[in-house]
């Protein structure tokens, strides 16, 4: 009697995983036609940098590599084609896993990963976010394992299924389908002033602990980039109110790591140029259009007379 | 561990494959796996607390049978008491003590004398002791009323206390409903066990997809309250209304499918609460192994109704008012008890019978979100603020920026569905039924289509369930 249920159980469980497989790889197949379809939108961006761009110069980085540099003018100033992939929210796990996917196919001549200061300190939003690569990990599993892994030991499980894969990413393609978000090689410019305030405050981080996958995660980064015979320039973006970092560990760690593997660094913030300029801001912490463009300029003319 | 992580999958697989295939037909073996399984489930989150269950499981063993073994009123009453000051002690000085050092520290501040904070403690609240606490309190309690019998078997005991699905965050089942359930032996059924998997479904796309889902929206909005308007404090109240819903109607969803995985029945815990036409019916609808609790064991013997009216009115005040505080130890929880004790007097003083309809539904909901205000702000002056501005600035309806507008899309797709599944139950039970239906694909699509909603939309990894705080 008992063994009749079980083995009815049994069966049961077995057509609906059967079921629940093809109605997974059905509808998960046609939920990654729709992602890798995307044209405009920060999924499209990545995918074109991993899978099409042959340029010559990459950015990295946070919004503020999104927002700040203008690929047009560094391909003027350079001569050298440029795409920016910076992306918005996204901290040095997903830098690196971006930057080992694009390894795979090209080998650019230039990588300027623009620096946030608070880059080393431990963040959750840093690990939830990695969820971004999740549709790319069939494609690049020996490339992001190692940086899933730091997110979910049962990775590979996980990813075994299509609809997780792709989880939650129809409304953003459908999104920029039907409403397409211009960029320009990557770069989408802001506008409009930050509002003028009485008094410029100077600005502090907040001291938080150090995570060590971070720090690991960026000298990857920089071996990768040497091992595979790329520049790498480190910048850090200006900002409206002056900065103190003189008690940042995240920062200080950052440049001691650069300092250590000869990794050039271009320090822009209390760049005189931009401090409390509010006609080059956007708001506090992001450069308009036109400061974008001056920024741009500046780092190019910086990269120039490196040479 | 938590339901909603893979880590609990493959436990679950493993106690489930020993259970039935190795202990099988034997009840003490598969109580003590259960034992051994429930302890390991909760000192996966800390191992150092397990030494309050182990205490709390045998403090009431010893207890329930001096109560049962003497004839002596005065004796049985000392025992109660000592089982109420041990697990309400407990509770008391986890999740209490520094609520009430501080409180103290502010009356004093509030009337111009200057206080030290010498006294508060780093405490941290220990997962789920006000679920375990109550759950062995109505142990002993069912045993001086003569309703229930001392079991001779400790370990069955203890399994009771810990049992793993309903351990941190209910129901809370009542002694009487489940010791003797670790007594008798379990026979596995195809049927129970099918219901289990499809509750257990259920319960994770309420908590993955309607509840972690909404909340995106509801954090962004209550965590900065100073950026937002009346609209959106409206908005993010009635997400939070299904996020807690998903939340908790979730977990004791699938807690109660787990359960039936292992030959276990426990009761049910919420009915389709929003579509009460009462705020006395809603308590009937929600967290119901809670509210019967207190009514069982302080509204009743207060007096309940059958005493004056006045007396009738303050037990069910200070019923809810002390429900309030058993949700958290902040003035929030105490202000939200106490706005739903008022809700339910004034329904004695105004409405003479049972109400019914749409309307009435549409208001229950109005004031239950009312009510969710002070439950889910950050303190009591926020939930003010909050209220003066849905009163005065309506403003613009915050969307969410980046991926939070898909969030919200997302949660309020999940919302709809969750509605119409409901109200379908609750109006029209036997006219459509995918879990019911007479072809076996059309069953297996539907639930395979749930599991990949879930897998599609639901959000992973990043939350725990909000009843664990309490």
């Amino acid at each position: 009697m008992i063994k009749r249920e079980f083995k009815l159980s049994l069966v049961k469980i077995g057509k609906f995983i059967v079921v629940f497989l093809i109605a997974d790889f059905l509808l998960g197949t046609m939920s990654k036609q729709l992602f890798f379809n995307q044209e405009t939108g920060k999924y499209a961006r990545s995918t074109h940098a991993i899978k099409k761009s042959e340029d010559n110069v990459l950015i990295f980085g946070s919004s503020h590599a999104h927002r700040h540099y203008v690929p047009e003018v560094f391909e003027k100033e350079l001569n050298k084609t440029c795409y920016n992939v910076g992306a918005e929210g996204q901290q040095l796990l997903y830098h690196l896993a971006l930057q080992q996917m694009i390894f795979k196919r090209i080998k650019p001549k230039l990588i300027i990963l623009n620096i946030d200061e608070g880059f080393l300190y431990s963040s959750k939003e840093a690990y939830d976010r990695l969820g971004d690569l999740h549709p790319y990990y069939e494609e690049y599993k020996d490339e992001l394992r190692p940086i899933l892994g730091l997110q979910s030991k049962l990775i590979d499980f996980k990813l075994f299924f299509k609809s997780y894969q792709t989880n939650s990413t129809i409304v953003h393609a459908l999104r920029y389908h039907l409403s397409p978000q211009i960029d320009y090689k990557g770069y989408r410019p802001l506008f409009g002033k930050v509002a003028l305030t009485n008094k410029s405050k100077m600005l502090k981080v907040n001291r938080r602990e150090i995570d060590s996958n971070f720090v690991t995660a960026l000298e990857r980064f920089i071996d990768s980039a040497k091992k595979n015979d790329v520049d790498l320039v480190f910048v850090t973006s200006p900002k409206f109110d002056p900065i103190d970092n003189s008690e940042n560990e995240s920062f200080k760690k950052i440049m001691n790591i650069a300092v250590n593997e000869n990794v050039t660094v271009m320090d822009f913030f209390n760049s005189k140029q931009f401090l409390n300029q509010n006609d080059l801001f956007h708001d506090p912490s992001h450069l308009n259009d036109d400061g974008a463009k001056l920024f741009s300029k500046a780092v190019a003319n910086k990269i120039r007379n490196l040479k | 561990m938590l339901f909603n992580s893979f880590e609990f999958f493959f436990f679950l697989s493993i106690i489930f494959v020993a259970y039935w295939f190795i202990a099988h037909e034997r009840i003490k073996l598969q109580n003590i796996l259960l034992l051994i399984a429930s302890y390991v489930f909760y000192g996966w989150w800390d191992w150092r607390f397990l030494s309050l269950i182990a205490l709390s499981t045998i403090t009431d063993f010893i207890v329930g049978h001096k109560i049962y073994n003497s004839d002596q009123k005065q004796v049985r009453k000392k025992w109660l008491w000592v089982s109420i000051f041990f697990n309400l002690g407990l509770l008391g000085f986890f999740k209490y003590y520094n609520f009430f050092i501080e409180s103290w520290i502010d009356i004093f501040t509030s009337i111009g004398y200057e206080l030290k904070s010498t006294w508060t403690l780093q405490v941290i609240l220990p997962v789920g002791i006000s679920f375990y606490t109550f759950q062995t309190l109505s142990y002993s309690i069912d045993i001086y009323r003569n309703k229930l019998k001392p079991t001779a078997d400790f370990v069955a005991f203890a399994a009771f206390v810990s049992f793993f699905p309903q351990l941190v965050a209910g129901p809370i089942e009542r002694a009487t409903n489940l010791v003797p359930q670790f007594l008798k032996e379990r026979k596995f059924t195809y049927q129970a066990f099918s219901y289990g998997i499809k509750l257990m479904i259920w319960g994770f796309f309420l908590k993955l997809v309607v509840a972690d889902r909404a909340a995106i929206y509801v954090d962004a909005v209550y965590g900065n309250i100073e950026n937002h308007d009346g609209l959106s404090f409206i908005a993010a109240t009635v997400l939070f209304a299904f996020q807690i819903y998903g939340d908790f109607a979730g977990y004791s969803l699938i807690a109660i499918g787990t359960s039936k995985l292992f030959g276990f029945d426990l009761m049910t815990n919420f009915r389709r609460p929003y579509f009460a036409a009462s705020v006395s019916e809603f308590w009937t609808r929600w967290h119901i192994s809670l509210s019967t609790w207190f009514r069982d064991y302080l509204y009743i013997p207060l007096g309940g109704n059958r005493a004056k009216k006045p007396r009738w009115l303050f037990n069910l005040f200070i019923t809810f008012l002390i429900s309030g505080l058993w949700h958290g130890a902040n003035w929030t929880f105490v202000v939200w008890g106490a706005l739903n004790g008022a809700y339910l007097i004034l329904e004695v003083l105004i409405f003479k019978k049972n109400r019914k309809g749409v309307l009435n539904v549409l208001l229950t909901f109005v004031l239950i979100n009312f009510s969710w205000v002070f439950f889910r702000a950050n303190s009591v002056s926020d939930a003010f603020y909050m209220i003066k501005k849905i009163v005065t600035v309506p403003g613009r309806l915050y969307i969410g920026s980046g991926d939070d507008i898909a969030a919200s899309i997302y949660a309020t797709l999940a919302i709809a569905i969750l509605l119409m599944v409901e109200f379908k139950k609750e109006y029209f039970d036997n006219v459509f039924s995918i879990s019911k239906h007479k072809f076996e694909w059309v069953r297996l699509m539907g639930y395979a289509v749930l599991v990949y909603m879930i897998l599609y939309f639901g959000v992973f990894d990043k939350s725990q369930f909000i009843y664990f705080q309490f």
